[in-house]
């Protein structure tokens, strides 16, 4: 019976292959093995012929900084999306856009059974990238020179941005001929969060598809120490911070609204507008010095607990009268103890003729049981006013439309604020683009 | 995500309405008190309104 030994089945375990860089010996180290085309040596940044045994000098380049520094190490490993990896290459690229250069990095990793992957990292914000396995196809409708969709899968991708990519620093090992300087035509065409990228060189076009992948996921799978860096503004094909359907959460509102303007009618239909009470007063000055207040008949509210309506109306003119009513129950002695004002003023000035108040005022006392009830009415009015009729209305189980108006604002804000979030999301995409908001005619951000 | 909670707060907002409808909700704000004795109805001098001395109005622009 054997001990100890390893079995003999299945793949052999790839090992790194050690080599020296021709021009400065410095130890160099290949780890996909016959996949790359091209090794960079770190010590004196010379491009070498990785397809040839003795390391043919391609290219050697200067750097401008030494910071330049991958932030995943080469030869780091992890699991990206169920596939085992290594990193084995790295390179800084950049565009020129307005003057204004901006810096990008991208990864090779290496699987040696699933191949060749990439990442792409820029402000924070990181892509996992794999070559097309079917050709895209693009629309030929023109727009500021480049197309305004590609297809790709089944899926629609709209233009981005057409840029001329410098690759200014390499590291590691690459499975194309990879030469610092290279300028190389690229196209982005984004469905968040995808995006299709072109890339030509010379008379080679390769089609690249990438979903957006957050920095902490990269930390996550490559075990990385410490925080990745903060991602910087909206990226063009990061998913929005607003994760719903825009459109579908207005046509839930329009349903609401619907829902809510059937609820308004069929209450309404279904409110008795019961008078239950009618009765004009007057009041005189020369009273008042006795009690003022007085009771009403009593009268019988019937059915449900429901809304009181009372209404007051007094032909009041640059004067006001004041009434603290009580509404009190008398089987019971609860009350609803309120003040209601009428004033009506009006005059002309400067500014031309101006009214203000009205000579009716009418308020809603909520939940009322059903019984018998009377008013308790104490009247004031303007000492000027020597004396006034008013008429005081009761009506049984009337509906209130406010409460409708508030619900309407509780559906609509909450639409508004997201559509908004989505739109300043979508916005900010776009200003990086081709296509800034103002040529925007359909970016709202319908990000399933 | 959100749609779903939008829909349920959607419906909230909807039942809410409906319930205060039935039982007779108002937007007015009224003092409301328990216990009045039956005395007032003759005596209505003997019930003190919580809205008297109100400072009123006194005149337009």
């Amino acid at each position: 019976m054997s001990t100890g030994a390893p079995p003999l089945s299945g793949p052999p375990k790839p090992q790194a292959k050690a080599l020296n860089c021709p021009k400065c010996g410095a130890a160099i180290v290949l780890r996909s093995f016959g996949q790359a085309e091209t090794v960079v040596c770190a010590s004196c940044h010379c491009i070498l012929d990785a397809k040839d045994p003795n390391l043919a000098i391609l290219q050697q380049f200067e750097i401008e900084t030494s910071d330049i520094r991958p932030l995943i190490p080469l030869g780091t490993r992890g699991k990206l999306r169920g596939t085992d990896y290594e990193v084995i290459g790295f390179e800084r690229r950049s565009t020129q856009v307005d003057g204004i250069t901006y810096c990008w990095h991208e990864y090779v990793l290496y699987n040696p059974y699933k191949g060749v992957g990439y990442l792409s990292e820029y402000n924070g914000h990181w892509n996992d990238i794999s070559i097309c396995k079917v050709l895209p196809t693009v629309d030929h409708n023109m727009f500021g020179g480049s197309s305004l969709t590609a297809n790709y899968l089944g899926e629609s991708y709209k233009h981005f941005q057409t840029a001329d990519a410098n690759t200014d620093f390499v590291l590691g090992e690459f499975p194309w001929q990879v030469r610092v300087g290279e300028k190389a035509a690229v196209t982005d065409y984004v469905h968040p969060p995808r995006v299709l990228s072109s890339e030509q060189l010379d008379q080679e076009v390769t089609w690249s598809i990438g979903e957006y992948m957050y920095g902490r996921e990269i930390w996550e799978t490559f075990k990385l120490p410490g925080r990745p860096p903060e991602a910087m503004g909206v990226y063009e094909n990061q998913p929005s911070a607003v994760r719903t359907n825009v459109t579908g959460m207005w046509v839930a509102f329009a349903g609401f609204v619907v829902f809510l303007l059937a609820l308004m009618s069929g209450f309404a239909m279904r409110a008795k507008k019961e008078p239950v009470f009618h009765e004009t007063y007057r009041y005189n000055r020369a009273d008042s010095k006795a009690e003022a207040s007085f009771v009403t008949d009593v009268f019988e509210l019937t059915g449900r607990t429901s809304t009181v309506e009372v209404k007051t109306y007094a032909p009041v003119s640059n004067h006001w009268i004041y009434l603290n009513y009580a509404l009190i129950n008398q089987d019971t002695g609860q009350a609803w103890d309120f003040g209601r004002e009428v004033r009506y003023y009006y005059g002309y000035d400067s500014d031309g003729s101006w009214t203000e108040g009205k000579q009716n005022d009418d308020v809603v006392i909520p939940s009322v049981p059903p019984g018998h009830y009377y008013l308790r009415i104490e009247p004031e009015a303007d000492p000027s006013l020597s004396g006034i009729p008013y008429t005081v209305d009761v009506t049984h189980d009337v509906p209130v439309y406010g409460i409708y108006g508030i619900a309407f604002l509780a559906l609509l804000v909450p639409v508004i604020i997201i559509s908004f979030r989505a739109y300043t999301f979508e916005r900010s995409r776009w200003s990086e683009s081709d296509h800034p908001p103002m040529q925007l005619s359909s970016s709202s951000g319908d990000d399933e | 995500m959100f749609r779903k909670f939008y829909l349920l707060y959607g419906f909230l907002v909807l039942g809410t309405v409906a319930f205060g409808q039935y039982r007779g909700w108002s937007l007015d704000t009224i003092n409301q008190l328990k216990n009045i004795p039956k005395s007032v109805r003759d005596n209505p001098g003997s019930y003190r309104s919580v809205y008297g001395g109100y400072h009123h109005y006194t005149g337009g622009k």
